[in-house]
């Protein structure tokens, strides 16, 4: 069993009421995409906004049919508003 | 050293535009984003931009260098400010060097515009009776397959200032 860490920003950081979301993932765990299912099901108040949201892993976006970063941490970007 | 293109700190126009340097420039595009007192009829007090600093910070170096490329102008400056925010309050500069004044403008317009599009930065909106919201912005997933490229997946972006 190893666990995820997803961090949160913007407006998903204020739908979660906290920066980060550690879930324990099992070995089917394999790709971003499947990372993000995991987050929608033990997050039921995030799943829809996930749709619109870029992950990203470092300085590097991460696509869903990505393999899960190394290190388990996929930051979650929402739509942007910069400017 | 690399120069800063975020900053918690307000931001200086005047150290930007490098006037002491770029003698083969003739024209100087500036556009400076300031935070407004209203939005979408709402009145606002004072706002904050949060950002993924990293990425955030990669991406609007990409901006300045595809620019640069884009346009074939020596310079190109961005900085985005990050914090709280009062109404006034330098949010954005983009500092364009060319040659002539036509690159200078349009260049200016398109870093601009491909930064409030893709860097991965949030603004969020305090507003006088007391409430606050995230302003909404543009999706930058590049892999929803559903939803062709051309296609615009954001709101109203041009009304953000």
């Amino acid at each position: 069993m190893t666990s995820i860490v997803f961090e949160l920003f913007a407006s998903l950081e204020s739908l979660a009421g906290a920066r980060t979301c550690e879930i324990d993932a099992g070995e089917d765990i394999r790709t971003v995409g499947d990372a993000l299912a995991l987050l929608a099901r033990e997050r039921p108040t995030l799943a829809s906004a996930l749709e619109r949201c870029a992950c990203a892993s470092g300085d590097t976006i991460v696509r869903r049919a990505d393999p899960l970063p190394a290190d388990g941490r996929i930051a979650v970007l929402p739509p942007v508003a910069g400017g | 050293m690399e120069r800063a293109v975020l900053s918690h700190e307000p931001v200086s126009v005047e150290p930007l535009l490098e006037l002491d340097a770029h003698p083969e420039c003739g024209g100087l595009a500036l556009f400076v984003g300031t935070v407004r007192d209203h939005h979408e009829g709402r009145s606002v007090r004072h706002l904050k931009y949060t950002a993924h600093e990293p990425l955030a910070a990669k991406v609007i170096r990409d901006v300045e260098a595809a620019t640069r490329e884009k346009y074939g102008v020596p310079y190109v400056r961005i900085v985005h400010r990050l914090g709280d925010l009062s109404i006034g309050d330098v949010a954005i500069v983009c500092v364009v060097r060319a040659p002539h004044r036509a690159e200078a403008f349009d260049a200016c317009r398109y870093a601009v515009d491909a930064v409030k599009h893709g860097a991965p930065i949030w603004k969020e909106e305090f507003y006088t009776d007391g409430s606050s919201a995230f302003v909404e912005g543009c999706c930058i997933r590049d892999d929803l397959d559903d939803t062709p490229p051309s296609s615009h997946r954001h709101h109203s972006h041009t009304s953000h200032g």
